[in-house]
C-alpha cells in the first residue's frame, strides 16, 4: 500500500482532479434521489408544476456536473495509474542496472522480468480501480450517512444493522474462498504441467506407446481441477444474490419502519423514497469496496515483490580510490590468495587461489564441471567481489578502479553469447561506440566473422533479431569475439568460447588472435586439453583449489588430476609423447 | 477437412460438448428467466406500498376522519414482496448451480477430448506448430472459454431478461414515459459501438507497445553481463524509458477511452431520470399517474442501468472468447493420424532392419530423403553421422513411423512397417534422446514408464544396467525422489542415465540412441558411455553418433549429407576411401579421442 501511495502521490494535481471527479459523482448519485423526493413531496403534493420544472432543471445541472465529473475522474484515474506504472517501471529498471551478478542470481532473470512487467501491470489495474471506485466508498458513506441521518434517524438504524451483516458476510465468504481458490490454482498448474509434458515428450510417449497412460494422467488432474472449479464458482455465485437479498430485506425494513413513522406524521413519503435510494447507493458502493478489497491480496503480493527489488542494495559499489598505475606493474594480473563464497551458500567455491600473468602470456584454466573455473574469471571484471584476498590489475586492486575503467580493460567472451537487437554493426560497436568502418572490418576479420557478414544481404547493416535467432551458434560466438576484439583490451578472457566453432574456423581464429594479443594477457577456460596444451601456464582446479600450476609438460608429470583428464581425452601415443 | 472459419463452424464443433448437459443448461436459462421476472415484479409491488402510504399520509394531513396507515394492506403487500425477494434469490442460486455444473462438466469433457486428440494427432502436427501456440490453445484458450461461459453468459442472459421485463413493466405503467426511457437502448448501442471500435485499436496499440517493452526488458535482463562489461547501463536505461513512455501513453489512451463507456451511459441515465421525474410529476399532478408508479418507474430505470453497462463492458470479453473458441475448435478439427487396415503382425521382432529405396519429404513438393538403401542385421549397431540438417533425425522419424515414407519401404524382419499397426511396431523399439524427457513424478515411476507391470526388482536391475543405481541411492529419497520440472535436483547427464534405464526396462529388440552433443563432466561421460554400451548388447541399434568410440565400434557407419547416404561402411573402410568421412573425422574428431 505504501509503495502504491508513494507513486500515486507523485501526481498531486491529477489526484485533486480525481477527488473533484469523485465528489461530482457522489453529488449526482445522491443528489438525484434528493431532488426526486422533493418533486414528490413538494411538487406533486402541492400541485406545483412550476416547482417541478425548476427541479427538472436542477437535475439537468446535476447530471451535467456528474457527467463532467465522471469524465474528469476517468481521465485522472487513467492518467495517474498509467503514470504510476511508468514511474515504477523506470525505477525498477534503473535499479536493476545498478545490480551486480549476485542480485541477478538472487532474483533470477525470469522473476525480474515478471516483476518489471506483470507485477507492475497488476498494480496499475488495481490503482485504477481504487481511484475510480474504492475511494468513492468513504465519500458515499459519509455523504449518505449524513443524508440518511438528516432524513430520519430511526430509518438509519435499518442501514446501521444491514451494513455490519454485509461486512461479516464478505469476510466469511473470503475466508471460504481463499483455500479453495489456492487449491484450484494448484490443480490448474498441475493440469498445465501435464499438457506441457505431453507436448514436449510427444516422441517418447509415442515410442513407448503411453498414449492411454497420458490420457489417464490428464484425466485425473482434470477431474481434480474441475471439482475445485465447480466449488469455487458455486460459492462465488452465492455472493451476488445474497447481497441483493440483503439489500432487499433492508428495503422491507425501511417500509415497515417508515409506515409506522408516516402514521404518526413524522415522515413524508418522498423522504422515504429518497431514503431507499440513498440506501441503495450506499450499499452498492460498499459492494464495490468489497470487490476491490478482495483484489487487494493479489496486488499486495505484486507490490511486495516490487518493493523487495527496489530495496535491494547492490553488493558491488563503484568506489574508485586509487587509479594511479604502478608503472613497474603495468600489464600484469595478479590473484593474491583469493577465496570466494557465494552469499547464499556456506561452502567456498574458490579457496586460496594465487597466480599471476603478464602482458603477452596465455593462462589456461581447466577442471571438471563445478570446480569454480567460471567463477574465477568472473571475479576479474567484478561481477562478484572476492571474499578474501585480492585481485590486482597493473598492481591496483580491482575494487579500487572505477568500474567503467576496469571493465574497459577487459574483453570478456562468455560461454553463452548474447546479442542485442539492432544491426551487426550496432552489436560490434557495443565494444567501442565510436568504432569506424575500418575497425569493424578489422575486428570481424580477426574473429573470422567477416565472410559470413559479407554474405548477408545487408552486410554490416543486417539486422540481428531479438536473441540473435537469425544467426547460427557459431556465428553468434564469432560476433561476440569480434565485439571484444574491437575494444583492443588489455586482458582477454575466453570462457569456453570456441565450443560452437568447427575445427577449421577455430584454428584460423586462434592464429589471428595470437597475432593481435601479443600485448595483452589472455585467460582461457577450457574443457578440452588439446585446446590449451600450448598455453604458457595452466591452472588445474579441483573443488575450488589449485591442484596444479605449470605448463602442460610439467603437469602431466606432477599433477594426478590433470593426468586423469588427459587420459580420458588423449590417445596413448599423444600421452606418451608428453610423458617423456 | 472443412476449415474452421465462421462462427457457425465453431459452434457446430463445440456444441456436442454441451449436448449431454442440455437439461441443466436449459433449466438454468429458465431459472434466469424466473429470477428476472421476480426482480422485475419487485419495484411495482414496492410502488403499491408507496401509493398506499401517499394516500394515507394525505388523508392524515387532510384530517380525514378515521385516517391512518392501512397496516393490514401494507403487511399483506410486504409479505408478497418478501416472497418475491426470496423467490428471486432462490432462482439466482439455482441457476448458478445448474449452469456451473453444466458448463464445468462440458469443459471437463472438452479438455479430455483435446488431450485424446493430442494423442491421436500425427507427430508432424507438433513439428509444424510452435509449441507455445499449442500449449496456449489447450490451457489459456480453454480457460478463457470456461470463464466467459461461466461468468459472462449468465450475466448477459440475465441482463437481457432484466432489461426486457423492466421495459415491459414501464410500458404497462405509462407508454409515453416508457418510450422516453427506451432512448437508452439505441443510445447505449451506438455509444458502445463507437467506443469499442475506437478502443479496440487503442488496446491493440497498447498491446504492441507492451510487447515491445517486454522484449526490451527480456533482452536487457538476459544481457546484463554484457551491459555491465561494456558499460552500457545509461544507454539501456534510456532505451527502456522510451519504450516505457510509449506503453504509458498508449495505456492511458486505451484505459481512458474504454473507461468512458460507463460514465457516458450513466450520464444518459441521469438525463432520462430527470425528464421522467418532471414528466411523471406533471402526470401525477394531473392525476394520470400514482406516486407509487412514478417511484417504481424510476427504480426500473436504475435497474436497467447496471446490466446495460455490464453488457457493454462484457463485449470485449465475448470477442476474445469467440477467438479462443475458434482456436480450440481448430485443434479438434485437425485430421487424425491415418491408421490403415493392417495385414501383418510384428510382435517380437528379431530386429533385421532394411531401408529399401526410401524417399521422403516433410512437404509434398520437396523431396528431402532420396533413395535411401541400407540394411542392418539383428544385433548390429548402425552409427549415423553427418552435419545438422543432413537427415539423421529423419531416419529415426521414419523408423518409428512418426512420419511415413513417400517412396520405397522400410522392412523389419521382412515385413513392411506400414503393414503393422503403429503401436505394435513401436513395441519393438526403445529410445533414448538427447533432450531427456522425464515427467513430473518419482524416479521410480519414470523408469517404470518403460514397462507397466515391472516389479521393483526389475526396475532396480534396469537402473544397475544403466549405471545409475548408485546415484539414485545417493539421493535423500532414493527411488522415490521427485523429478521437478526444471530437473534441478538431477543433472542433465544423470537424467539421460534414467532414460537409459527406462529403455532397458522396455527390453526392445531395436534401440534408438541420440547421443548428447554438449560436453558434460568427464567422469559422468564415462558412466554414460558404459551405460550405452551395456544397453546396446544384443539389440539392433541406431545411433545418431557424436562420440568417436561409438562410431568406431559400429558395424555400419552411414555418412549422411543433404538427405543422401554419402558414404557407408566401417570405420576403417571409410578412412581408406578418403572421402567425406575422412575430412569429417579429421575436423571434428581429431582433437577428441576415445577412452578405448
Amino acid at each position: 500500500m505504501k509503495l502504491m501511495f508513494k507513486y500515486i502521490m507523485k501526481n498531486k494535481l491529477l489526484m485533486t482532479f480525481n477527488i473533484i471527479g469523485l465528489f461530482c459523482f457522489a453529488l449526482v448519485e445522491l443528489g438525484i434521489p434528493t431532488v426526486v423526493s422533493k418533486i414528490i413531496d413538494d411538487g406533486i403534493a402541492k400541485q406545483d408544476i412550476a416547482y417541478v420544472w425548476w427541479m427538472g432543471l436542477i437535475i439537468l445541472v446535476l447530471a451535467l456536473a456528474g457527467g463532467a465529473g465522471t469524465v474528469l475522474l476517468c481521465y485522472a484515474s487513467s492518467k495517474i495509474s498509467t503514470n504510476a506504472a511508468r514511474d515504477m517501471r523506470n525505477d525498477i529498471f534503473s535499479k536493476s542496472q545498478t545490480f551486480s551478478h549476485a542480485e541477478y542470481d538472487k532474483f533470477g532473470i525470469s522473476s525480474m522480468i515478471i516483476r518489471t512487467t506483470n507485477d507492475v501491470f497488476q498494480l496499475q489495474q488495481f490503482i485504477n480501480l481504487v481511484l475510480r471506485t474504492a475511494l468513492l466508498t468513504p465519500l458515499m458513506i459519509v455523504a449518505s450517512i449524513s443524508m440518511t441521518l438528516y432524513t430520519s434517524t430511526s430509518l438509519s438504524m435499518v442501514v446501521g444493522i444491514a451494513i455490519p451483516i454485509m461486512l461479516v458476510a464478505i469476510i466469511v465468504m473470503a475466508a471460504f474462498v481463499k483455500p479453495i481458490s489456492e487449491r484450484q490454482q494448484m490443480y490448474l498448474d498441475r493440469l498445465n504441467q501435464v499438457s506441457r509434458e505431453n507436448l514436449t515428450g510427444v516422441r517418447v510417449i509415442r515410442a513407448f506407446r503411453k498414449e492411454e497412460f497420458e490420457i489417464n494422467r490428464f484425466y485425473e488432474s482434470n477431474k481434480n481441477f474441475t471439482k475445485e472449479t465447480k466449488k469455487i464458482f458455486k460459492l462465488m455465485s452465492l455472493s451476488q444474490p445474497s447481497f441483493v437479498f440483503l439489500l432487499n430485506f433492508a428495503v422491507l425494513g425501511v417500509f415497515i419502519v417508515s409506515s409506522n413513522l408516516i402514521s404518526t406524521g413524522s415522515l413524508e413519503v418522498g423522504q422515504m423514497v429518497a431514503f431507499m435510494d440513498y440506501q441503495f447507493h450506499t450499499m452498492f458502493s460498499f459492494m464495490l469496496f468489497a470487490l476491490v478489497f478482495s483484489l487487494y491480496p493479489r496486488a499486495r503480493v505484486s507490490a511486495g515483490r516490487i518493493t523487495e527489488l527496489l530495496q535491494e542494495e547492490p553488493s558491488i559499489h563503484n568506489e574508485a580510490v586509487d587509479t594511479e598505475i604502478h608503472s613497474d606493474k603495468a600489464g600484469t594480473l595478479e590473484f593474491d590468495h583469493v577465496s570466494f563464497t557465494y552469499q547464499h551458500t556456506k561452502k567456498p567455491i574458490l579457496h586460496d587461489i594465487t597466480f599471476s600473468a603478464k602482458r603477452g602470456e596465455t593462462v589456461a584454466i581447466i577442471g571438471s564441471t563445478g570446480c569454480g573455473k567460471s567463477t574465477l574469471i568472473q571475479l576479474i571484471p567484478r561481477f562478484y567481489d572476492v571474499t578474501e584476498g585480492s585481485i590486482k590489475i597493473d598492481g591496483v586492486d580491482v575494487r579500487n578502479y572505477d568500474l567503467d575503467t576496469l571493465r574497459n580493460k577487459i574483453g570478456f567472451i562468455p560461454q553463452k553469447t548474447i546479442l542485442f537487437s539492432g544491426t551487426i554493426a550496432d552489436n560490434m560497436r557495443f565494444g567501442k561506440h565510436d568504432a569506424n568502418e575500418e575497425e569493424l572490418v578489422q575486428a570481424a576479420k580477426v574473429a573470422q566473422a567477416y565472410d559470413f557478414i559479407m554474405d548477408k544481404p545487408d552486410q554490416f547493416d543486417e539486422m540481428v533479431y531479438e536473441g540473435g535467432t537469425n544467426m547460427s551458434g557459431g556465428q553468434k560466438q564469432r560476433m561476440s569475439i569480434a565485439r571484444a576484439v574491437i575494444r583492443n583490451p588489455e586482458i582477454y578472457i575466453f570462457d569456453d568460447s570456441f565450443s560452437a566453432l568447427d575445427f577449421k574456423t577455430d584454428a584460423a581464429l586462434r592464429a589471428q588472435l595470437k597475432e593481435i594479443t601479443t600485448n595483452s594477457i589472455v585467460l582461457i577456460v577450457a574443457q578440452r586439453i588439446s585446446s590449451i596444451m600450448d598455453a604458457n601456464k595452466i591452472i588445474v582446479l579441483d573443488n575450488g583449489e589449485v591442484v596444479g600450476y605449470g605448463s602442460h609438460a610439467e603437469l602431466i608429470q606432477t599433477c594426478p588430476v590433470y593426468l586423469e583428464i588427459a587420459e580420458s581425452q588423449l590417445t596413448k601415443e599423444e600421452l606418451e609423447k608428453w610423458s617423456k | 477437412m472443412e476449415q474452421i472459419r465462421t462462427k457457425k463452424h465453431v459452434f457446430s464443433k463445440l456444441f456436442p460438448f454441451f449436448k449431454p448437459y442440455l437439461v441443466p443448461l436449459i433449466s438454468g436459462f429458465i431459472l434466469i428467466f424466473f429470477a428476472a421476472v421476480f426482480t422485475a415484479a419487485a419495484p411495482i409491488t414496492e410502488g403499491l406500498i408507496t401509493t398506499q402510504l401517499t394516500s394515507d399520509a394525505k388523508n392524515i394531513i387532510d384530517n380525514v376522519p378515521g385516517a391512518g396507515v392501512n397496516f393490514e394492506y401494507i403487511t399483506y403487500v410486504l409479505f408478497i414482496l418478501a416472497g418475491l425477494y426470496i423467490a428471486s434469490a432462490a432462482c439466482s442460486y439455482a441457476y448458478n448451480f445448474c449452469l456451473t455444473n453444466a458448463i464445468q462438466n462440458a469443459m471437463f469433457d472438452l479438455r479430455n477430448a483435446i488431450e485424446k486428440k493430442l494423442q491421436k494427432l500425427p507427430v508432424s502436427y507438433f513439428d509444424r506448430h510452435a509449441y507455445g501456440d499449442i500449449l496456449s490453445r489447450i490451457t489459456n484458450d480453454v480457460d478463457a472459454l470456461s470463464n466467459a461461459l461461466q461468468q459472462s453468459l449468465p450475466q448477459i442472459i440475465n441482463a437481457m431478461f432484466v432489461i426486457i421485463f423492466a421495459y415491459t413493466m414501464m410500458f404497462t405503467i405509462h407508454v409515453w414515459m416508457a418510450l422516453i426511457a427506451l432512448i437508452l437502448i439505441p443510445g447505449t448501442f451506438f455509444l458502445a459501438r463507437f467506443i469499442i471500435k475506437k478502443s479496440q485499436r487503442l488496446f491493440q496499440a497498447q498491446q504492441d507497445a507492451l510487447g515491445n517493452l517486454n522484449g526490451t526488458v527480456q533482452e536487457k535482463y538476459t544481457g546484463f553481463s554484457e551491459i555491465k562489461l561494456y558499460g552500457k547501463q545509461q544507454e539501456s536505461i534510456a532505451e527502456f524509458k522510451s519504450a516505457n513512455q510509449k506503453v504509458c501513453e498508449h495505456g492511458f489512451k486505451a484505459q481512458f477511452i474504454s473507461g468512458l463507456m460507463s460514465p457516458l451511459i450513466a450520464f444518459m441515465t441521469y438525463l432520462i431520470i430527470g425528464s421522467i421525474a418532471v414528466f411523471g410529476a406533471i402526470n401525477a399532478i394531473n392525476g394520470v399517474m400514482t406516486v407509487g408508479n412514478l417511484q417504481a418507474f424510476i427504480r426500473y430505470i436504475w435497474q436497467i442501468f447496471q446490466p446495460l453497462s455490464q453488457v457493454t463492458q462484457l463485449s470485449s470479453t465475448i470477442q476474445s472468447s469467440v477467438a479462443a473458441a475458434t482456436r480450440v475448435a481448430q485443434i479438434l478439427n485437425e485430421e487424425d493420424m491415418i491408421e490403415h487396415q493392417t495385414s501383418e503382425s510384428l510382435k517380437h521382432a528379431k530386429g533385421n532392419v532394411a531401408f529399401e529405396q526410401v524417399s521422403f519429404g516433410y512437404s509434398p513438393d520437396k523431396v528431402f530423403i532420396h533413395d535411401l538403401t541400407f540394411s542392418a542385421a539383428s544385433g548390429q549397431t548402425v552409427a549415423i553421422v553427418g552435419p545438422t540438417g543432413a537427415g539423421k533425425t529423419t531416419i529415426i522419424n521414419l523408423l518409428l513411423r512418426f512420419y511415413d515414407v513417400v517412396g520405397g519401404s522400410i522392412k523389419i524382419d521382412g515385413v513392411d512397417i506400414r503393414d503393422v499397426p503403429r503401436s505394435e511396431l513401436r513395441s519393438n523399439f526403445g529410445m533414448v534422446l538427447q533432450d531427456t524427457w522425464l515427467f513430473h513424478g518419482t524416479i521410480y515411476d519414470n523408469i517404470k514408464y518403460g514397462k507397466d507391470d515391472a516389479t521393483e526388482q526389475e526396475i532396480i536391475e534396469a537402473a544397475k544396467i544403466a549405471n545409475v543405481h548408485d546415484f539414485i541411492l545417493s539421493l535423500p529419497d532414493g527411488y522415490q525422489t521427485f523429478i521437478n520440472e526444471e530437473g534441478t535436483n538431477v543433472s542433465q547427464g544423470e537424467k539421460q542415465l534414467i532414460t537409459i534405464a527406462r529403455a532397458v526396462l522396455a527390453d526392445p529388440s531395436i534401440l534408438i540412441l541420440d547421443e548428447a552433443t554438449s560436453s558434460i563432466d568427464t567422469r559422468l561421460e564415462k558412466k554414460l558411455q558404459k551405460a550405452m554400451q551395456n544397453i546396446m548388447v544384443g539389440r539392433t541399434s541406431f545411433v545418431i553418433a557424436h562420440r568417436l568410440s561409438t562410431i568406431r565400434n559400429a558395424d555400419l557407419i552411414l555418412v549422411m549429407k543433404d538427405g543422401r547416404i554419402a558414404e557407408k561402411g566401417t570405420h576403417e573402410e571409410l578412412l581408406n576411401q578418403k572421402g567425406i568421412y575422412e575430412t569429417l573425422y579429421n575436423s571434428q574428431f581429431a582433437e577428441e579421442t576415445s577412452v578405448n
